[in-house]
């Protein structure tokens, strides 16, 4: 187990600094002027020049990469360019926001999606073709469509909710609450039709197995069966499904934060991407692939608790 | 048998039941309108469409950075709403006979939040930090030789040349205060300490989407403040402000599309109209290099007679804001009426100039460069109007990332453009006339121009506005620009709200929102 782990993480660097070094090269290939970006167009050429030296951006490609590379062994990060912030706060101050965004969906979709896949895999009939199309359509409509739908009716139209920005937990718990429900169902509801009906679908089969039969003739009632014995092993299919979609979630959240105006690491980095800000975009590359490996090892392991065919030891 | 739809329903009737008993909870959430009893009491909630870049004096910017700046800084002198310089931290000013020495008297009341106190020395390092830093409007203090304070009261600016737009520019960010023991600090640029109205306040603040600042009780000039707190919300996208204003989130925003006006109008908001910039075609290359039938006037000039200057502004800009046929901003010494609408609608004229000029239908194409900055339609309508009098357009689309470096490095002979129409003759010659003015990347010289620029440098009051009027003119008739239309720069105020537009910025300025009920 633990050598299956520290392999995992040893590629994970690997990984991480594979991503560095592409993240770099296109963020030079279409990064235009930035020092004229950030100063605008009234600015004299000379000006724009002091500022790009000051930036270090007169200076050749690899040298530049090997200045961020020394910053970040030396835990620094840098500071952004756009709005001088050190990009470390920036993203540490970001990323709860945006995972309370994301566990929220995964967390709505795990419940969601279970509840709807069970129903639909036991009782067959006008509910199961009710969830599959349903599924459908929360596939087929995309989420910032669904978004703004949702600002309009409940935020806009009925004032239940805020339709933008985002409170702390800590200043508020119930106005966290209120500005967080609106982003994360519309951030669930692609995700929820995906892994439900992932879930449908694995039940339905292992609901024909035999060793469901030899249950119930031992006994057992219907609901420990479905509960306890069948959904432990249909699972497994719908958390890889539930994994692949929180990687999907953290880009889906980058539309969300813009509709909402909430400060996740989502909003800035398309902010800071469109603007040219490579120590902040660099930042949140590395924050994102970290954040990636992890959860991909935890998702395995998951599933290795799930299923001991799977287990490693 | 479990009964799973019985669990179901009552799951999520409880869920509703707890929504709508949260949403009694979410009104504190985003803050409300200007709800205090008394006036100066209340909260302001504005929205802004980029965050602060830096809070350095040294490196400001200013126009949609402007709020952040003014909260925490005072400037040497203020700008009425229309341009008017009134004496704030500096009371009293005079120019030598040359207009290259002025002497100021400030006030000696003033201290700053970390109990610095203001003084001569004080301004004097701060005028000569701005002039050596990276802010974009660097240039405005180009000609500052030497600041130095003469006494604790008095200041003194040296300038190699006259520069007429100089106390204008000290209204804005050339004129910023940071307190001097702050300068070169680790955290000077997030960390403001000055003397101005409000004080940052850093534990509420999420930089980059939410600025929170809190009344300075200590302020010079409370009658300026007609708030206890500021609360500045970053939108990056216009739907956002949209939602926010909708949602009754804030008491004031900039709308970055004239389309939203009819929705926030409905919304009960007021939209507050000013003209900040003009918006047509920049014809860059008056010596030809890379076009050479640009270099004949009667090619210009054609190109503006080609242009139905209403339809295009009903077309892309909704139909707010004027017709022009001149960049000049009206609140300028330079503007003329007879200038500002020179050019008709006359196709059949364009044509006569083009075949006066020795070009037939075709012979000239114009390489117009686009980007995503700018419709479709606006690069189309521009293409049909050209096309219409003979002449061909190649549009060579560009990256946005690139779009302003390659045209201020003169790659290109001309563009579909919207430039600021500034409020000074003289910014107008440094910005766009003069050959070392930025937006004159082919450095085009002439003689009447530089004649006319030296008269408004260092010429007498009534001299230089004439001459203005008068570079106003030839500008026109020589056909440099093609400008279509002055658009509508829109400001959206709740119905708690009253602001006043200030000219030649894209912000109002922070102490003319006042709170109306």
């Amino acid at each position: 187990m633990l050598s299956f782990i520290a392999r995992r993480v040893a590629s994970g660097v690997v990984l991480v600094l594979t991503i560095s070094v592409i993240a770099f090269l296109l963020l030079y290939a279409g990064g235009g002027d930035i020092a004229r970006r950030l100063l605008g167009e009234d600015a004299t050429p000379e000006t724009v020049a002091q500022k790009a030296h000051e930036l270090g951006l007169d200076q050749p490609l690899i040298a530049q990469f090997a200045n961020w590379v020394a910053g970040v062994l030396h835990g620094d990060f840098g500071t952004s360019w756009f709005t001088s912030q050190p990009v470390s706060d920036a993203i540490l101050s970001r990323l709860s926001v945006t995972l309370s965004l994301v566990f929220g969906a995964t967390v709505l979709i795990a419940i969601v999606s279970v509840v709807l896949g069970v129903l639909a895999a036991t009782r067959r009939g006008w509910l199961d073709a009710a969830v599959q199309v349903l599924s459908l359509v929360g596939t087929a409509i995309p989420a910032f469509l669904i978004a703004t739908g949702l600002v309009l009716v409940f935020a806009i139209n009925l004032r239940w909710f805020t339709p933008t920005g985002y409170v702390q937990f800590a200043a508020s718990p119930s106005g966290w609450l209120a500005s967080v429900t609106l982003p994360v169902v519309a951030l669930s509801l692609g995700g929820i039709a995906a892994v439900t009906q992932q879930i449908r679908g694995s039940m339905v089969d292992s609901l024909r197995h035999d060793y469901v039969r030899t249950l119930e003739s031992r006994g057992l009632n219907r609901r420990t069966i479905v509960l306890q014995h069948v959904l432990r092993n249909a699972a497994g299919p719908g958390l890889a499904v539930l994994g692949v979609h929180f990687v999907g979630l953290l880009g889906g959240a980058v539309i969300i934060e813009q509709i909402f105006a909430i400060p996740g690491m989502g909003q800035v980095a398309v902010t800071a991407t469109s603007q040219g800000d490579i120590p902040l975009v660099m930042g949140l590359v590395i924050a994102t692939a970290i954040l990636v490996v992890i959860l991909n090892l935890l998702v395995d392991l998951a599933q290795g608790w799930l299923n001991p065919k799977v287990r490693l030891s | 048998m479990f009964n799973f739809r019985k669990r179901l329903a009552a799951a999520i009737a409880a869920a509703a039941i707890a929504a709508i008993a949260l949403s009694g909870c979410s009104g504190s959430a985003a803050g409300g309108g200007a709800d205090g009893a008394a006036a100066g009491d209340g909260t302001l909630t504005i929205g802004t469409i980029v965050a602060s870049t830096t809070f350095a004096a040294n490196n400001a910017p200013w126009a949609n950075e402007s709020p952040y700046l003014q909260a925490v800084y005072d400037t040497l002198l203020h700008a009425d709403p229309d341009g008017t310089v009134q004496p704030w931290l500096a009371t009293d000013w005079s120019y030598n006979d040359d207009d290259t020495v002025l002497t100021m008297t400030l006030r000696d009341d003033v201290s700053f939040t970390d109990g610095t106190k203001f003084d001569a020395s004080a301004a004097a390092q701060n005028l000569l930090r701005f002039r050596d830093g990276t802010s974009p409007q660097k240039g405005y203090l180009a000609t500052l030789a030497d600041a130095k304070a003469l006494d604790a009261t008095t200041l003194e600016l040296t300038l190699s040349a006259p520069n007429p737009s100089l106390l204008s520019f000290l209204t804005q960010n050339p004129g910023l205060q940071q307190s001097p023991a702050t300068f070169g600090a680790a955290d000077e640029k997030t960390n403001p300490v000055g003397s101005g109205p409000y004080i940052l306040d850093k534990g509420a603040t999420v930089v980059g989407s939410t600025y929170v600042f809190t009344k300075n009780p200590d302020y010079w000039a409370p009658e300026q403040q007609h708030y206890a707190k500021l609360v500045m919300n970053v939108y990056t996208t216009p739907t956002a402000i949209l939602n926010a204003i909708k949602g009754g989130q804030i008491n004031g925003a900039p709308l970055t599309d004239n389309s939203m006006i009819s929705q926030i109008e409905a919304a009960q908001y007021t939209s507050n109209g000013q003209q900040l910039n003009f918006f047509g075609l920049l014809l860059f290359d008056r010596d030809g290099s890379i076009a050479p039938e640009l270099a004949d006037v009667r090619v210009r000039q054609a190109i503006n007679y080609a242009f139905d200057r209403d339809a295009m502004l009903t077309a892309i800009g909704q139909g707010y804001g004027d017709v022009t046929s001149s960049i000049f901003s009206p609140d300028s010494s330079g503007y003329d009426e007879d200038a500002d609408q020179y050019y008709s609608y006359d196709p059949e004229k364009a044509k006569d100039l083009l075949a006066e000029a020795g070009y037939d239908d075709g012979d000239i194409t114009l390489t117009m460069p686009t980007s995503s900055g700018f419709t479709p339609a606006t690069y189309a309508l521009t293409k049909q109007y050209l096309e219409d009098v003979g002449i061909s357009v190649e549009e060579v689309n560009v990256a946005p990332t690139s779009f302003l470096g390659d045209l201020l490095a003169a790659k290109y002979a001309s563009t579909v453009m919207q430039l600021k129409a500034a409020p000074t003759t003289w910014e107008t010659l440094t910005l766009d006339l003069l050959p070392s003015a930025g937006w004159n990347p082919f450095h085009t010289e002439d003689a009447t121009v530089a004649e006319l620029a030296s008269t408004i440098q260092s010429g007498s009051e009534d001299e230089a506005a004439a001459a203005a009027k008068e570079l106003n003119r030839y500008i026109v008739e020589q056909a440099w620009f093609a400008p279509f239309y002055r658009p509508q720069q829109t400001y959206a105020t709740d119905a708690h709200t009253s602001v006043e537009t200030q000219t030649g910025n894209a912000y109002p300025y922070l102490w003319n929102f006042t709170p109306e009920d």
